[in-house]
Parts: structure tokens; sequence; C-alpha cells
């Protein structure tokens, strides 16, 4: 092998690396490498200046190899391997030392600071010694999206992305599309109700040619990587045609069985076949497999019987169907903090004491008493109302840690929203502190203060029980120091928002990372709030944090702006910094096969052989083999043994 | 306790001891487990079965169509059916 020509670029990245680091100390150490022909400090690498000196350099001196020592590979790494690029050498032959984060950030003193700097620069030149010219892998991408999660980022997503010419396969669990904000009544600031906006937006989706929507589905596995991924999505059957069925409603008049209606929070019941709301998408009933007694003509069979569209089939099974996708945007959404856990109110066992989204759903007009709020115990108008905001948010001893963000806002809009139901009613509100930013969010509690007349009270319920027919409720008034007492006919707990059930499924299946509450992870908290750490994997919606809906709108078209700009290329290009087998030391011992996360490598002819698209060169397979016959190029065992004896030297 | 006040339908199994020749098959096949054997012999010396949990009978009529011999039937509650309607 001929002897390498590197040149090494120390930067001082203001004082942020030179404070702690002697630079000029690097350079000068680094120029007795044996393969280094060239180095140089400047203040700022990145800059222009900086870009065209390690340019100018590579031309100047035949350099066939680049290292630089400064930031995290995950910040400038792209920057300089274009400009290795741009002066015509292979982008892959450029190394990054990290030397800020890993070193001049975490020391105080310089001494040890700049030992520590040579050292992890002196084993990136010694791993570029030994990197191949490498290009980058061309793949084809298949222009086609799929969308988990029908709720309003998942809508939004997929119209936005149809619209641009993509085709969308929309998967939602339940058995219509619309999630959580079909349950609303009316939403803050502007007091729209929440099913008039969402069901046009609903209905767009199920007729837009490009969107294939799937309810009922759940996506059970998922392979490949950005570009070309492979989703297996499990069909649970509805046991109704929709082609068939005309909502008529026979069934449900003969269905025998009753069970608590999950869509209507309990608050309703319905039938083992049932539709969830009146303006469900796709417009179909489903029979519900665990509550129906039947299943089998000869047993019940009521509703076939009366089905006189010939629309209920007992024989449908689950059916598993696979679907190739370029992007996936994740929009699954949240659930509500169980009120179980919640000791001090009585751990959702209290009578009368219901959840934001089951207020929700008095409010509403197509809701369980079609709009009139009453209490469920007695189904008579309640006249004095405790709304507690914060339950289970903001509590890391017991609950959540974080803010849910939303709950200031709907809970002045409950309040509101009974006021107007109930002009003569009291509406009380226990607050911690009011968070309200947003367009027009302050105005609209103030009004609920002001001209709705709701009391607000500074502090903390400790308890509440059922007493003579009411809930007592016993909380403190901080700003006056009283103690309040108040009958109460209902109370609404504003419960923390958390990530849905199904977020942690689907962030399993698809192998994406989720915060310490369980939300999914955005790449970077700043500058990649919507994709994910996996390339091709977007996030939308609740799922990724609590959000309103304008948010969750915002959040949804951000991503689908993201898939459209990755589609639109004609190949995507794939590291070459991938696995590769020395033929000659395989054994065909399949070790690797099974180590192999990506599975990205197969036997063929008793040999490994690595699907360079599917691998991301992780190096899973290097580390189980016995023979080192398989091997991520420019990232060699002989390199990595090489960089570990320069740090140790 | 529902506000919108639906009703489980009830159904009544009627059972003819004299007929039933022990097989079970209504017991085992009850999606709700409303029938047991009965201690009692009948005529023909078989244990028939008997209405344990009779509250849980939903009218699926299932026993009705298993029985070999013809010897149990349901009845739909009318009392309660007519509760039903949900306006
Ligand atoms: C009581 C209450 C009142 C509110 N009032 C307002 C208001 O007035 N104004 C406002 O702006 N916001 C309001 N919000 C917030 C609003 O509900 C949310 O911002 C919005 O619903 C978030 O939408 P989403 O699509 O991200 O999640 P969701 O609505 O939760 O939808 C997620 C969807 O994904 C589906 N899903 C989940 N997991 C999977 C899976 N693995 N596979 C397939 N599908 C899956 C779910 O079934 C669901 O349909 C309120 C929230 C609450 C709790
Ligand atoms: S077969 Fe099932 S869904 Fe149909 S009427 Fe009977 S219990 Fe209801
Ligand atoms: S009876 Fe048949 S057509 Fe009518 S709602 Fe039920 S499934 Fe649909
Ligand atoms: S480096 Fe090896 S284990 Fe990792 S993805 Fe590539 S082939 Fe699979
Ligand atoms: S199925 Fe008929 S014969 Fe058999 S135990 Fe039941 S009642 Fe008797």
């Amino acid at each position: 092998m001929t002897k390498k020509r590197t040149g090494v670029f120390v930067c001082h990245c203001g004082n942020n690396i030179a404070a702690t680091v002697d630079v000029a100390r690097v350079v000068k150490e680094m120029s007795a490498e044996e393969t280094v022909v060239y180095s140089q400090d400047y203040v700022y690498m990145c800059s222009d200046p900086g870009q065209n000196a390690v340019i100018q350099a590579i031309k100047d001196n035949q350099l066939d190899s680049v290292v630089v020592s400064c930031c995290s590979p995950s910040l400038h790494e792209k920057t300089f391997r274009d400009n290795t690029t741009r002066a015509g050498i292979s982008g892959f032959t450029c190394e990054i030392a990290n030397i800020r984060e890993q070193c001049a950030w975490v020391h105080k003193d310089r001494d040890v600071g700049t030992e520590k700097a040579i050292k992890i620069s002196r084993s990136a030149v010694r791993r570029a010694g030994r990197n191949q010219s490498l290009e980058p892998i061309a793949v084809p991408v298949t222009r086609r999206v799929m969308v988990i999660g029908g709720g309003i980022a998942g809508i939004q997503a997929s119209l936005d992305m149809a619209n641009a010419g993509l085709e969308v396969i929309l998967v939602e669990r339940q058995a219509t599309l619309g999630g959580h904000m079909l349950q609303l009544s009316e939403t803050f600031p502007t007091l729209d109700c929440s099913q008039c906006i969402l069901s046009p937006k609903m209905v767009e989706v199920s007729r837009h040619p490009k969107i294939k929507v799937m309810t009922y589905c759940e996506v059970q596995e998922v392979s490949g990587s950005v570009g070309n991924f492979k989703a297996k999505i499990l069909k649970k059957p509805t046991f109704v045609d929709p082609e068939k069925c005309n909502i008529c409603d026979d069934c449900t008049q003969v269905c025998p069985v009753v069970v608590p209606n999950e869509y209507e929070l309990g608050l309703t019941a319905r039938r083992a076949i049932y539709i969830p709301y009146a303006q469900a998408i796709p417009a179909s009933y489903t029979l519900d497999e665990e509550a129906c007694l039947g299943l089998n003509p000869i047993r019940c069979g009521k509703c076939k019987d009366a089905c006189e569209a010939d629309a209920i089939n007992y024989d449908m099974r689950p059916e598993t169907v696979v679907e190739e996708v370029g992007a996936i945007v994740v929009a699954t959404g949240f659930d509500l903090y169980p009120q179980e856990n919640i000791a001090e109110y009585g751990y959702g066992k209290v009578e009368d004491v219901l959840d934001g989204l089951q207020f929700e759903r008095l409010c509403s007009a197509s809701g369980a008493t079609s709009g009139h709020v009453l209490r469920p115990s007695d189904h008579k108008v309640p006249k004095d109302v405790v709304f507690i905001q914060c339950v289970g948010s903001r509590d890391p001893a017991q609950h959540c840690a974080y803010c849910s963000k939303i709950c200031c806002m709907y809970t002045a809009k409950h309040a509101t929203l009974y006021k107007h139901h109930v002009p003569d009613g009291r509406a009380y509100v226990f607050y911690i502190d009011i968070r309200s930013g947003g367009k027009g969010y302050e105005e609209f509690v103030q009004r609920t203060m002001e001209e709705d007349g709701a009391i607000y009270l500074r502090g903390r319920v400790s308890k509440l029980y059922r007493h003579n027919g009411k809930v007592k409720v016993l909380g403190t008034d901080t700003l006056t120091g009283q103690n309040v007492e108040i009958d109460a006919d209902m109370v609404v707990l504003a419960l923390a928002m958390q990530p849905s059930k199904g977020t942690a499924q689907a962030a399993k299946v698809l192998k994406i990372g989720r915060d310490k509450d369980g939300f999914l992870a955005e790449a970077h908290p700043k500058l990649r709030p919507v994709e994910s750490v996996t390339a091709g994997i977007f996030l939308a919606g609740a799922a990724q944090g609590p959000k309103d809906i304008p948010e969750t709108v915002a959040q949804a078209g951000a991503a689908a702006a993201k898939v459209i700009a990755l589609l639109s290329q004609a190949t995507l290009s794939h590291a070459p910094t991938v696995a590769r087998v020395r033929r000659s030391h395989c054994t065909g011992c399949e070790m690797c096969v099974t180590a192999c996360p990506y599975h990205a490598i197969r036997l063929e002819n008793g040999k490994a052989v690595v699907n360079e698209v599917l691998c991301e060169g992780c190096g899973s397979c290097t580390a189980t083999c016995l023979r080192a016959a398989i091997e991520v190029k420019n990232a060699t065992q002989m390199q990595v043994f090489e960089m570990i004896e320069a740090c140790l030297a | 306790m529902f506000f919108n006040n639906l009703k489980q339908l009830h159904g009544t199994v009627y059972i003819n001891d004299i007929w039933c020749k022990g097989c079970g098959f209504c017991v085992q096949f009850c999606p709700t487990n409303v029938l047991d054997i009965s201690p009692e012999f009948n005529a023909k010396g078989y244990h028939p079965p008997y209405a344990k949990n009779p509250e849980k009978c939903h009218d699926c009529q299932y026993c009705q169509m298993i029985c070999p011999e013809f010897s149990i039937f349901v009845t739909k509650d009318d009392e309660i059916a007519k509760g039903e309607a949900e306006k």
C-alpha cells in the first residue's frame, strides 16, 4: 500500500475548544504522524474561509485523506465530507475527531484536555490512514408513504402528502378515523364544533384517490430502511362488509348483548355489533368479537338474520397484507392518564367524578346526553361543578413530571361551556397556575373568569369523597390561605396526557426511541423536531409530546413536507460504509445472519452475502464472527485496533 | 346506569328432563355459562342440566340448536325486550 497523504485540520470553535485545548500543540503533534503531510488550525473551521482552506489544502498538497478535529460528527461530518468531495477525493476518506463534546466541554484542566485531544485526533489519523475511497450507494425509492394513526395528525399528514401526489396508506387501529378530536365538543379558543371541522377532512381522506384507508388494522412488523420499507399490516375482521352495510341499524335492534361504549367513554352502552359514531368513517358497522355470543350461524345469529343487506359474514378471518413504502409517519396520539392511578381522588371509583373527555361527550350535541350537561348518577343537571387542573401532571413524585400543556385551556373551555349550558350553575376551577401561551388563549381564559363568571381558586384539592349524594371536595385557596369545602354535584378532572398504548406498540414495531415519559423521541429537540432518529420515519401529533390541535396540524404538515422532500428524489444515497464478507474466511456458520438487526445478511452457496442497501454498518456481525470474515468498510478490525492503540499509547 | 338506557336482552331456558340423555353439550357450549349438570337423576338415570345462572341467558339459542334430544329450548323475555328502546 502506498503511504497515505493525510491533512489534519484543528478547529478552535472560538473559545469552545481553544479554552481547554492547546490547539497549536495538537497541530504540532499531528504533523509528526507518519502519514500526515499537512496540518493547520483555524478559529472556525466550519466557516466559509475555514472550509475553503480545507479544499485548497487538499488540492495544493495532493491529500488523499482528511481528519478534522472539531465538534461532534452529528453536526459537521456532512459539511467536511462534502468539502473533500468538492476537492476531488472521496468524502468517505474524511474522518471527524470529536474534541469538543467529548473533550473540551467535559474538561477544565487545559493539560488534560490537550492530551486527550491529541489522542482523539491521533486515533482518527490512524483510522484515516486505512480508509478506502468509497462512493455512496444509490438506492431506488418507493414513492408511497404509510401513516400510522388516523387522528387529526394522521389525517392532515395524509392529505398533505396525497395532494402532493404521493400514494398514502393510512392505518388506524380503531373502527373509525378521527382519534380524540372526534370526541371533543367545541374547541378552544374559538369554540367551533370539533366534529364539524373534522368530518369534512375525514370525508376527503376517505374519498381521496391517492389514500388507502385501513381502519381496524395494526402494523405488526416493519423491515427495510429509508426509501424501501416493508410493512406487515394485520386487518382485524369486522365481520361486516363495509361495501354492503347500509347503516340501517337493524342489527343493533336485535343484538342481545350490552357492553359499555368505549367511544363514549363508558357513559353509554352499545351492542356487540355497533357503529362508533354516526359520522364514523368508514360508514359501516363493526362486530365486536369479544362481546358477541355467536360468530357462528347456529349460535345467536340474530344480527345476520336481521341484516337485509346480507352484510354480515361470520366467516371473516384476520388477514395480513404487506405494503411497500418509502417513508413512514407515526401519528399514534395520546391517552389520558388513568384515573385509577389517582389515590387522592378515589381511584376513579367515586361517582360523578369524570375525566375531561367524558365531559366533552356530555357537552357534545352528538354525545351521550345529546348535549345536555347531566350528571351520571341521577341524570340531573349539576349546579355546582368543580374542575381540577393538573391531575397527574407536574407531579414528579407520584405521577408525570411534565406539564400536559393543554389542560389549562380545555378546563377554561369546559367552565365556559358549562356556564353556557347551565347559566345559573357555579363553576369552580382549582389551578396551580394558568399557562395560556397561544394566539387568543389568554383572552379566552380572561373571558372565562370575567364574562362567564367561573370561580378560579388557586390551590390543590387534597381529597374528595361521596357525601349525602354529592361529592365533597376539600381544598385550599392559597391566595387567601383559607380552606375550601365544596359540596359538588359533579367533578371534572383534567388528567395528564400520556402517550397512547398504540404509541408504545408502534415504537416497538418500528424500533424507534421514546423519551423518559414514553413520548416518541425526535432526532433533535430543536433542529429536527418531526424526525425520528431512524431515517425515513417521521413523527406527528400528540404521540411526540402534549399538543393542542393547531400545533398537531402544524407538525403534521411539517412531517408531510419532510416526506415529500425525501421522496421527490429519484434515488437515495446510502452510506457505502457497509459490511463486506471475506469469502475465503467465511465458513457459513450463520452467526452473523442471526446477529444482524437489519436482516441484511443471507447465506448463498454456503457463504454469507450482505445486502448493501439494508446494511446500516452497525458492526454487530463483525463482533459475532469468530473468523473475522465480515467487516465494515472503513471501520475494519485493523482500524479499530490501531485506534485503540493510539488512544492507549 | 347508562345514559342511553340500553338493556341487555334476556331469555329463559326450559329443560325437558325426561328426554335428556345427559351428554352435557349444552353445559359445555353455552357461551355465558348459564347451565350446569344437576346432581339429580332423571327417569332414565341421567343427570340433566339445570339453569345455575338463569339471569345470564341472553337468548342465543345455542343449547337449543345443539341438543341432540330436543330437550332444551329458550324463549325471549318479552317485558325486558320492550324496555330496550333507546329513545
Ligand atoms: C379533554 C380534552 C379536550 C381537548 N380540547 C381541545 C381543544 O378544545 N382544542 C384543541 O386544540 N385541542 C384540544 N385537545 C387536544 C386534542 O385532542 C389533541 O391535540 C389531538 O387530538 C391530537 O391529535 P393526534 O392525532 O395527535 O392524536 P389522537 O387524537 O390521539 O389520534 C391518534 C390516533 O392514532 C390511533 N392509533 C394509536 N396507536 C395506533 C397504532 N399502533 N396503530 C394504528 N393506529 C393507532 C388512535 O386510535 C387514534 O385514532 C383536547 C384534549 C383533551 C384530552
Ligand atoms: S351474533 Fe353477536 S353481534 Fe350478532 S346479534 Fe348475536 S351477539 Fe349480537
Ligand atoms: S343490519 Fe346489516 S346493513 Fe344494517 S347496519 Fe347492521 S350490518 Fe349494516
Ligand atoms: S454491519 Fe453487519 S450486522 Fe450491521 S447491518 Fe451491516 S450486515 Fe448487519
Ligand atoms: S344437550 Fe340436551 S341432551 Fe345433552 S345434556 Fe343438554 S339437554 Fe341434555
